[in-house]
């Protein structure tokens, strides 16, 4: 498995995609934008150029020619996945320290980088995930609809997280309010949408090894 | 020991299926798996490695059910679906790199004297060899690891002559020590003439035969008479084509008289082929 880790990562990936959270990560620098997008940009450019590459290179043959099992396929593609979201994240968190530091005053229309809003970018990613990846592995090459799909997901919930941010009062007094601050109650938003990134993806993954043992390669 | 067993296996697709194939390869020796376009040879060899879902069958390499044994099974043999069509943009150096951490017996030496051997250039992209090399670089790997049972589907297939001679001269180079056994599935049945030593017929999802290459042909006779003599063997001929001067058809050995007056020869690989796959739009 770790050997077709390796691969995923030196041969599937174009090196773009590591530059790629920079890039899209320095966007959380412009003050009061809707930085769930800056997420959003790896469901939107990464993921379907990613299967598009493997879908070009006949990746799935190469990947099964090698001493490896279908689950390791399976495991070690939604690996590269975890791991390019977590370099979202990570590089966009930064640019987020960055943010509250150039603006220490701003008024956030939408919600502003707090650690509990990482929290729900993680869940924002838990369910891409599950949907993606659940629908994905049953032909291993269709991404389009999986990836239409599983971004209406994502973006459903951003919105109705900022629309809640907006319009409910505990919650915007949580996000943008005095309790924007308080990490009694951000850390463990951040602790439980990691938790739920966990397992909507482990999930996702026993739906996809099932449905991968039936594909034809 | 036998390097492959494929027992009864049954796959059934909407248009197509394979039906009990079965057939075995003893180690040591090249088989070729030959039959028309379509006929269902890659589908076997891709339920031979369990990259499709077969419906029923067994499958054991080196003694070995494969895929009880699918890690190891694939550490030790080697297989090639024509040449490297993978990762094409990448140079050949890159994808070796990548390749050769998966494998614990890869042989940098023996990798390194056969590229020497076929004249490869690590330093190209897979996209500019030849059709020729990509099927050497394919082959390159599969002998680096040190495979004990090599699987190629058409390897031989757009390749000129000398390069397929060439190919077939290291085919029988390598099976010499009675270590390796090679399958290779192919249309172009003279390459089969030169270097194998079992021949296995499939047609339309079905094992028509498979034995020993001299057996295989001898079990048929090509039969060339006249009109009349058309009538007396028609009922036991698998086909016929009609000519002017009357007709050629293939026929059982075990079917023909030996003392009767057609002309009977000993028919090639390929026109045991084209007589059995005439013989469906015979009765259709």
């Amino acid at each position: 498995m770790y050997n077709l880790l390796l691969k995923e990562l030196k041969l599937g990936v174009s090196p773009f995609f590591y530059i790629l959270p920079f890039l899209t990560g320095a966007l959380m620098l412009i003050p009061g934008w809707i930085y769930f997008i800056v997420l959003l940009y790896f469901c939107w450019i990464t993921v379907p150029n990613l299967c598009g590459t493997y879908k070009a290179q006949n990746d799935l043959q190469f990947s099964f020619m090698m001493p490896v099992t279908k689950n390791d396929i399976v495991k070690a593609k939604i690996a590269v996945i975890v791991i390019l979201e977590f370099l979202h994240i990570v590089v966009a968190v930064i640019f987020g320290i960055m943010n509250t530091q150039l603006y220490p005053n701003i008024n956030n229309f939408f919600l502003g980088p707090t650690v509990g809003f990482w929290g729900l970018g993680f869940i924002m990613f838990a369910i891409f995930n599950f949907i993606f990846i659940s629908m994905y592995f049953k032909t291993a090459y269709k991404f389009g609809a999986p990836t239409i799909a599983a971004i209406t997901g994502a973006m459903l919930f951003a919105g109705g997280a900022e629309w809640l941010g907006i319009q409910n009062s505990m919650f915007f007094d949580l996000f943008k309010g005095s309790n924007s601050n308080n990490l009694f109650i951000h850390l463990p938003i951040l602790f439980a949408g990691i938790a739920i990134f966990a397992v909507f993806t482990i999930i996702a993954y026993h739906i996809a090894i099932k449905q991968f043992r039936k594909v034809d390669i | 020991m036998l390097a492959l067993d494929v027992k009864n296996l049954n796959k059934k697709y909407e248009q197509f299926q394979l039906k009990n194939v079965s057939f075995q390869l003893k180690k040591g020796y090249i088989m070729g798996f030959i039959g028309a376009n379509g006929a269902g040879k890659t589908t076997t060899i891709k339920s031979i490695l369990n990259m499709t879902q077969i419906d029923s069958g067994e499958i054991s390499t080196l003694g070995k059910n494969f895929i009880e044994h699918e890690l190891d099974m694939k550490q030790v043999i080697g297989y090639a679906f024509g040449g490297a069509n993978y990762y094409t943009r990448s140079k050949v150096k890159k994808v070796t790199n990548v390749i050769k951490k998966f494998y614990h017996n890869w042989d940098e030496a023996v990798y390194s004297s056969y590229l020497k051997r076929f004249d490869l250039d690590e330093n190209k992209k897979i996209a500019e060899l030849s059709e020729g090399m990509k099927v050497k670089y394919n082959l390159a790997l599969a002998l680096s690891h040190g495979s004990k049972l090599l699987i190629l589907d058409e390897p031989t297939s757009g390749l000129d002559p000398v390069a397929r001679d060439n190919l077939l001269d290291l085919f029988q180079e390598l099976v010499e020590e009675g270590e390796i056994s090679i399958l290779f599935s192919t249309h172009i049945t003279s390459d089969l003439e030169k270097c194998a030593d079992y021949i296995t017929y499939i047609h339309n999802g079905e094992i028509i035969n498979s034995s020993e290459k001299e057996e295989f042909i001898n079990a048929y006779r090509l039969l060339n008479g006249d009109n009349s003599q058309l009538e007396e063997v028609k009922n036991h001929l698998i086909s016929y084509k009609k000519n002017s001067f009357g007709f050629t058809g293939l026929i059982h050995n075990k079917d023909f008289d030996p003392t009767s007056n057609i002309n009977a020869a000993r028919p090639n690989l390929e026109e045991i082929m084209i007589y059995f796959s005439k013989r469906e739009d015979m009765y259709v």
